[in-house]
C-alpha cells in the first residue's frame, strides 16, 4: 500500500483550489469599500438634500442652488460644528443630539440657523424665550400675520404641525393668532429660525401655495447652506438623563473579546468531527399489515358497517363451518339449525345474527362482533 | 487541522489574564497570539496523516448476528503520529470499537482491529479511515483520511438451520425404510433380499425366486436425484416486514433449509431470485456447495418495490428443469396479484412439475381479528377478517389448480416448506 489511499487535498492543492474564491471576495469587499467611501457624500431618509421620495426635499435643493445657494448636505455633526460665520445651518427634524452638541452647534458662529421642528433642548440652547406651545396646528392655507418680510412676500402658505409661543421681540407668522408655527429670533447677532411645519418643504408639499417661496426667502439669505441631518448620536456622558458614572465599567468589552475568543477556539474544539458522516442507503420498512390496517380506517370513515359485519360474519360461518363439520355450500336454515342444536341458542336469534340485516349503527356493529365472537369461543370450548 | 481541548483552556485562561491584569487590546491581542502561536508551531511538529502507509486483512463474510474481525496495518514512514484512528464504516456495519488510540512512532508498524456485528445482510464497505496527529505539545494536530477498500459479506443468518437434525432424522426414516415395500411412483427399484416372515407377499419377485431357488423380494426406495427449483420473489409483495424482518429474509431462511434438506436427500437444488428482472440464480451447484453459493447469492438480494413478472419466473423456470421437477415459489398471497399476474401463467408450469407456493404469513393479522375491545378495532378486525378470508379463497384457487400451499407464520414457514417437501417425497409426487 502506498499513500495513495490518502484522500482529501494536500496543502499546495488547498491553496490552488482557494485562491480564486479569495480573489473573488477580495475584490468584492475592496469594490464595496470603495462604494461606501464614495457614497458618504450622499444623504438619505426624510427631509434630506439627495432623496425624490414625497418625504424628501431635493426639490428644495435644487430650487435653492439655481438661486445660487450651495447646497451641502451632510450627517455629520462635525460639519456642522465647524466655523459658520457668513453661512446658513439648516437642521433638518431628524435624530437626536445631545445638550452638549446643541452647545457646539450655538458656538459655531452661524450667521443664521434655521431649525425645522427642533427639539426642546434645542429651543433652549439657541433661541432661548421660544416655547413649544404643546398644541399642533393643523394643516390649512395660512396668512402670514406678521411683517417678517420674507414671510409677506411668500404670501399665503400651506403650514401646520408644531406651534410655538415667541417673546415679544421675535416675528412669530402663520399661526392662529396666539400660536404661530414660524418664529424668528435674533440671539447675539445671530438669526435663528424656528419652524414648526416640517412637511411644508417636501418635495410633497413645497409646490402648494406659497411654500417654495417662503423656503427660498428663509435658506436663501447666505450663499452657502449647510443642510444638516442629525443622527442618533452622542459624543460622552453629559446628557441630563446620563450623568454620572457608567453602568458598564470599559474594561468589560476587553474581557468581552477574549471570553468570544475563547468560545471560539472551545467551538473549533468541540466541533471538528473525526472524519466525515458515513453515507448509507437504508431499505424502505412497510409493515407487512400495512395495506389491512388501511382499509381498516377506510371501513371506518365512510362507515362501512355492511362491509364490515359480512367480513365478521363470514369469517364467524368459516369458523362454525369448521368447528361442526357443515359443508362449505349449506343452506342458511341448515347452518342455523345445526349450531341452535349444538349450543341451545334460539335459532330465529341465530338467524338473525349469521344471516340478518347490516347494523344500522356503530352500537349494532359493536353489538354484532361481540356476539359472533361469543358464538365462535363456545363453540371452540363447548 | 484540529484544536484540542488544551487550547480552549489556555484561551479561557487567556480571558483570566485579561480580566485580571490587561483589560486592554493589547491583552486581548497578546492572548489570541499567544494561543495561535503555540497551535501552529504545534500543528507544524505534528506527524502527517497523509504519509501513513494503511492496508486491511480479515474477514470478508460473516453470517448475520455474528462477528466479523477487520485488521488495519498502518506503517509510519514519517515522524511520529500520535492521537486517534477512526475506522468509518456504514452505521449497520456496526463497528463495535470506538475510535483507536495511536502513537506510531518513526518506521513503526501496527495493526488496529475492528470488529463489525453486522445488523443488515448485504455488502458492508469500509468507508474512510480517518487520523487525527496531535503535535507534541498537544495543542493542536493534523487530520488526514485514507480511504483503504473493504468489504464484509452479511450474510442470510439461517436461523432456522436449528430444524435441520429432526427433517434430517425423518429424511432417513423414510430413505432407511427400504422395506417401503410398496412400489408407487416416484419409487425406484433399490435392492432384492430374502423374503423375512411378515414381509408383504406382493412384494415377492418371483423371477428372482426362481433364479435363486429361495424366495426373494423386491424392495423400492425414494427417488433420488430429482430436481428442486426454490424461486424467490423479490418484488414488493417480499418487502412488507413481519414481525423483524421483511418477508424476503423468511422466505431465505425457508429457501435454505429446504436446499440443505433436499440435498441430503440426494436432490440436486437450483435458486432464482428474481422480480421483474433476475436477482440471483444459481445453478445446480456440487451438493457441498449448494449453502454457500446459496447464500453468497442471497447476500445482496433485496426486496424492490416493483411488481414481480411471473411470466419471468415461469420462462426462467421452464428454462432451466428438463425433468419433472419440484418448483417452490416462494411469495406473498396476496389476492390480486395471484389471480391477475401469477395463476395466468403458470399453466405450463403445472403441466410439466409438481408446484409448491409458500407464504409468509402476518400474525399481526390474527392478533387484529381477535382485538375487538372498542370500534376502532372492531373494522382492524373485520378488516382482518376480510384479508384472511380473501387468503382462504386464494389458497383454495391455487389448490384447485394443482398447487400445494404453504401459509405460515415467519417462525413456522421454513420447517413447514421442510415437511410439505417430506411430505411430498413420501408420497412419492416428486
Amino acid at each position: 500500500m502506498s499513500t495513495t489511499t490518502a484522500v482529501g487535498r494536500t496543502g499546495a492543492e488547498s491553496w490552488r483550489a482557494l485562491r480564486t474564491p479569495l480573489l473573488v471576495t477580495g475584490l468584492v469587499v475592496l469594490g464595496a469599500i470603495v462604494i461606501l467611501i464614495a457614497g458618504t457624500a450622499r444623504t438619505s431618509g426624510p427631509f434630506s438634500p439627495d432623496s425624490a421620495k414625497p418625504t424628501g426635499a431635493m426639490a428644495l435643493a435644487r430650487l435653492l442652488e439655481d438661486h445660487g445657494v450651495d447646497v451641502t448636505g451632510t450627517d455629520f455633526l462635525g460639519d456642522a460644528t465647524e466655523s459658520g460665520a457668513g453661512k446658513t445651518l439648516l437642521v433638518a427634524p431628524t435624530g437626536s443630539l445631545s445638550r452638549s452638541d446643541w452647545q457646539r452647534i450655538s458656538e459655531a458662529q452661524w450667521s443664521h440657523v434655521v431649525l425645522i421642528r427642533p427639539s426642546l433642548r434645542a429651543l433652549e440652547t439657541l433661541a432661548p424665550g421660544v416655547l413649544d406651545a404643546t398644541e399642533t396646528l393643523p394643516e390649512d392655507s395660512r396668512d402670514p400675520g406678521c411683517e417678517l418680510p420674507a414671510a409677506v412676500k411668500a404670501g399665503t402658505a400651506t403650514v401646520g404641525g408644531t406651534s410655538y409661543s415667541a417673546p415679544d421681540a421675535a416675528h412669530a407668522c402663520y399661526g392662529d393668532g396666539i400660536n404661530n408655527t414660524l418664529v424668528r429670533t435674533e440671539v447675539d447677532g445671530r438669526i435663528v429660525d424656528v419652524v414648526g411645519t416640517s412637511r411644508s418643504f417636501t418635495n410633497a408639499e413645497l409646490a402648494l401655495d406659497g411654500n417654495a417661496a417662503l423656503a427660498l426667502n428663509l435658506l436663501g439669505t447666505h450663499s452657502e447652506l449647510v443642510w444638516y441631518l442629525p443622527q442618533y448620536e452622542s459624543s460622552g456622558y453629559d446628557d441630563d438623563e446620563n450623568d454620572g458614572p457608567p453602568l458598564v465599567p470599559p474594561e468589560v468589552r476587553y474581557i468581552a473579546w477574549a471570553l468570544a475568543f475563547a468560545a471560539f477556539v472551545v467551538a473549533l474544539w468541540r466541533g471538528r468531527r473525526l472524519g466525515p458522516v458515513v453515507p448509507e442507503p437504508l431499505p424502505v420498512i412497510v409493515h407487512a399489515a400495512e395495506t389491512t390496517e388501511g382499509r381498516a380506517r377506510l371501513y371506518r370513515r365512510s362507515r362501512a358497517r355492511d362491509r364490515a359485519a359480512a367480513a365478521l360474519r363470514e369469517s364467524a360461518l368459516g369458523k362454525l363451518h369448521k368447528a361442526h363439520g357443515i359443508p362449505r355450500r349449506a343452506e342458511p336454515a341448515a347452518v342455523v339449525s345445526t349450531v341452535a342444536a349444538r349450543t341451545g341458542r334460539d335459532p330465529a336469534m341465530l338467524y338473525e345474527l349469521l344471516y340478518g340485516q347490516p347494523p344500522v349503527d356503530d352500537a349494532a356493529l359493536m353489538f354484532l362482533s361481540h356476539e359472533l365472537d361469543v358464538l365462535t369461543l363456545e363453540v371452540r370450548h363447548p | 487541522m484540529v484544536v484540542t481541548g488544551r487550547a480552549a483552556l489556555l484561551a479561557a485562561l487567556g480571558v483570566v489574564f485579561v480580566a485580571m491584569l490587561t483589560p486592554s487590546w493589547g491583552g486581548v491581542g497578546l492572548v489570541v497570539a499567544a494561543v495561535l502561536l503555540v497551535c501552529v508551531v504545534d500543528l507544524l511538529l505534528a506527524g502527517s496523516p497523509r504519509r501513513l502507509q494503511l492496508s486491511r486483512e480479515g474477514d470478508t463474510a460473516v453470517r448475520l448476528g455474528e462477528r466479523a474481525v477487520v485488521t488495519m496495518l498502518v506503517a509510519n514512514p514519517s515522524r511520529r503520529v500520535k492521537g486517534l484512528l477512526r475506522d468509518a464504516w456504514p452505521p449497520s456495519a456496526g463497528v463495535q470499537d470506538p475510535p483507536h488510540k495511536i502513537d506510531l512512532p518513526n518506521g513503526d508498524r501496527r495493526r488496529f482491529v475492528t470488529h463489525l456485528i453486522p445488523t443488515r445482510r448485504g455488502d458492508r464497505h469500509a468507508y474512510r479511515v480517518t487520523i487525527r496527529s496531535i503535535g507534541p505539545l498537544g495543542f493542536a494536530g493534523r487530520q488526514g483520511s485514507h480511504r483503504v477498500p473493504w468489504t464484509v459479506r452479511a450474510l442470510p443468518p439461517f436461523n432456522s438451520r436449528k430444524h435441520l437434525p429432526s427433517r434430517l432424522a425423518r429424511l432417513r426414516e423414510l430413505d432407511g425404510r427400504t422395506a417401503l415395500l410398496v412400489r408407487g411412483q416416484g419409487t425406484e427399484f433399490d435392492s432384492l433380499r430374502d423374503y423375512v416372515p411378515g414381509d408383504d407377499v406382493r412384494s415377492i419377485d418371483w423371477r428372482a425366486t426362481a433364479r435363486r431357488g429361495n424366495v426373494v423380494l423386491r424392495t423400492w426406495r425414494p427417488e433420488r436425484d430429482r430436481q428442486v427449483a426454490i424461486v424467490i420473489d423479490s418484488g414488493r409483495m417480499s418487502a412488507g416486514r413481519v414481525g423483524d424482518a421483511p418477508r424476503l429474509d423468511h422466505a431465505m431462511d425457508a429457501a435454505l433449509l429446504l436446499a440443505a434438506l433436499a440435498t441430503r436427500a440426494g436432490d440436486r437444488v437450483s435458486l432464482l431470485a428474481c422480480d421483474s428482472e433476475v436477482r440471483a440464480d444459481v445453478r445446480r451447484p456440487a451438493p457441498e456447495d449448494v449453502l454457500p453459493s446459496f447464500v453468497n447469492a442471497l447476500a445482496n438480494v433485496d426486496a424492490e418495490l416493483v411488481q414481480t413478472d411471473f411470466r419471468v419466473v415461469v420462462s426462467q423456470v421452464l428454462e432451466r428443469l428438463g425433468q419433472r421437477s419440484l418448483v417452490v415459489l416462494l411469495t406473498g398471497l396476496d389476492p390480486a396479484v395471484i389471480e391477475e399476474s401469477l395463476l395466468p401463467v403458470i399453466g405450463p408450469l403445472l403441466r410439466r412439475h409438481v408446484v409448491v407456493l409458500a407464504s409468509v404469513a402476518d400474525p399481526r393479522l390474527a392478533e387484529m381479528e381477535l382485538e375487538r375491545s372498542d370500534l376502532i378495532e372492531v373494522y382492524g378486525a373485520a378488516s382482518a377478517a376480510r384479508t384472511r378470508l380473501d387468503r382462504e379463497r386464494v389458497t383454495a384457487v391455487l389448490t384447485r389448480a394443482g398447487v400445494t400451499v404453504v401459509d405460515e407464520a415467519p417462525d413456522q414457514i421454513a420447517p413447514a416448506l421442510a415437511d410439505t417437501y417430506l411430505a411430498l417425497k413420501k408420497a412419492g409426487r416428486l
